[in-house]
């Protein structure tokens, strides 16, 4: 397996641990084997040192960062090139993202979601029976489904 | 002496020493209890009793401190009601009551009166249970009133409902709680 993803300068990291979890920053300076410094002006994150224990690797990186660049010279290359941007259009992101609208959803907006699930579910079955008719039985079953939902 | 009038009833309590009166209550009906952040129009949960799960809407509070709620009778069977704010989850949803008039009702509206206590009277206090035909009528027009009442405000809540697409299904539908829900998770 060739390893894809390195610890370097400009590496996109999301934090997995620590009163910023779940935050991204750039590897800015790596310091030993176990530590970095990462810095986020963008995302909240504030210039520190961390353990690379506490970061994921993503496969972004951004362009422009140099070593022990200052925070300015960060977020000059953020504004060229957003790598936070690409990051957030990931299927990981948006799973991250989707789990966090659910937990804001109030009774009403729960209902509403049910309600629309069983609505959509009640298309599908629909499409798959005229598919089903229309294949004579040997069915796929990629029916294609509506409504929007969260 | 210390200055307490000691009347003796003949036959009964003696009172021995000066008795220390602990508390004494100075008001003599209690403090309305305060209503935490809930809005007139707020879809509420009903906690205990027959509508437990239902959710309703809130009208106002009664002077006894108790919220006046309302199904509305047609969306869910939930009456014109006195509700007990503890026994309540107030949701965010709120539905807009500028159109509803609960001026008339208090806490007088749901006193039983005397024919309804004594309505199910058996054995000796039989007869007083028998309602003669002024009290029938009295009563007859008494229940007019409050299904008028009940529905000149439903009409109004109703007609707000309708504007909210859902809502009118999610007043009707009762709220539980099951195998995987986290309640203290759930925002409301």
């Amino acid at each position: 397996m060739v390893l894809t993803k390195f610890v370097e300068v400009g590496r996109v990291v999301k934090i997995n641990y620590g009163p910023q979890e779940g935050r991204l920053a750039t590897i800015v300076e790596i310091l030993n084997d176990k530590r970095v410094l990462i810095d986020g002006p963008t995302t909240g994150v504030q210039r520190q040192v961390i353990p690379i224990r506490r970061l994921t690797l993503t496969k972004f990186n951004l362009k422009g960062a140099t070593r022990g660049a200052r925070t300015g010279v960060i977020t000059k290359a953020i504004k060229k090139s957003d790598p936070f941007a690409q990051y957030a259009q990931t299927l990981a992101a948006k799973k991250v993202a989707k789990k966090a609208l659910r937990a804001k959803l109030n009774d009403f907006d729960r209902f509403r979601v049910m309600i629309l699930r069983k609505r959509r579910s009640a298309l599908l079955s629909t499409q798959l029976k005229t598919l089903k008719k229309s294949t004579g039985g040997k069915a796929q079953t990629q029916a294609k489904g509506g409504n929007k939902k969260k | 002496m210390p200055g307490k009038k000691r009347t003796v009833r003949i036959g009964n309590w003696y009172k021995s020493d000066d008795e220390k009166v602990h508390f004494v209550r100075k008001r003599k009906v209690p403090r309305p209890s305060k209503l935490r952040k809930i809005v007139p129009g707020q879809v509420l949960i009903l906690l205990a009793g027959r509508f437990q799960g239902k959710r309703v809407v809130f009208l106002k509070q009664l002077k006894s401190g108790l919220l006046l709620v309302t199904g509305p009778f047609k969306l869910n069977g939930v009456p014109l009601k006195r509700v007990n704010s503890a026994y309540v989850i107030p949701t965010s949803t709120k539905v807009d009551v500028n159109g509803v008039n609960a001026g008339q009702v208090d806490d007088e509206y749901f006193k039983r009166t005397q024919a309804q206590r004594r309505k199910n009277e058996q054995g000796f206090w039989a007869k007083r249970g028998e309602l003669t035909a002024e009290q029938q009528a009295a009563e007859k027009t008494r229940l007019e009133g409050k299904r008028k009442t009940q529905k000149s405000i439903d009409d109004a809540l109703i007609a707000a409902v309708k504007k909210t697409p859902l809502m009118k299904q999610y007043l009707g539908a009762r709220f539980s709680i099951g195998k995987t829900t986290r309640p203290h998770d759930l925002v409301f």
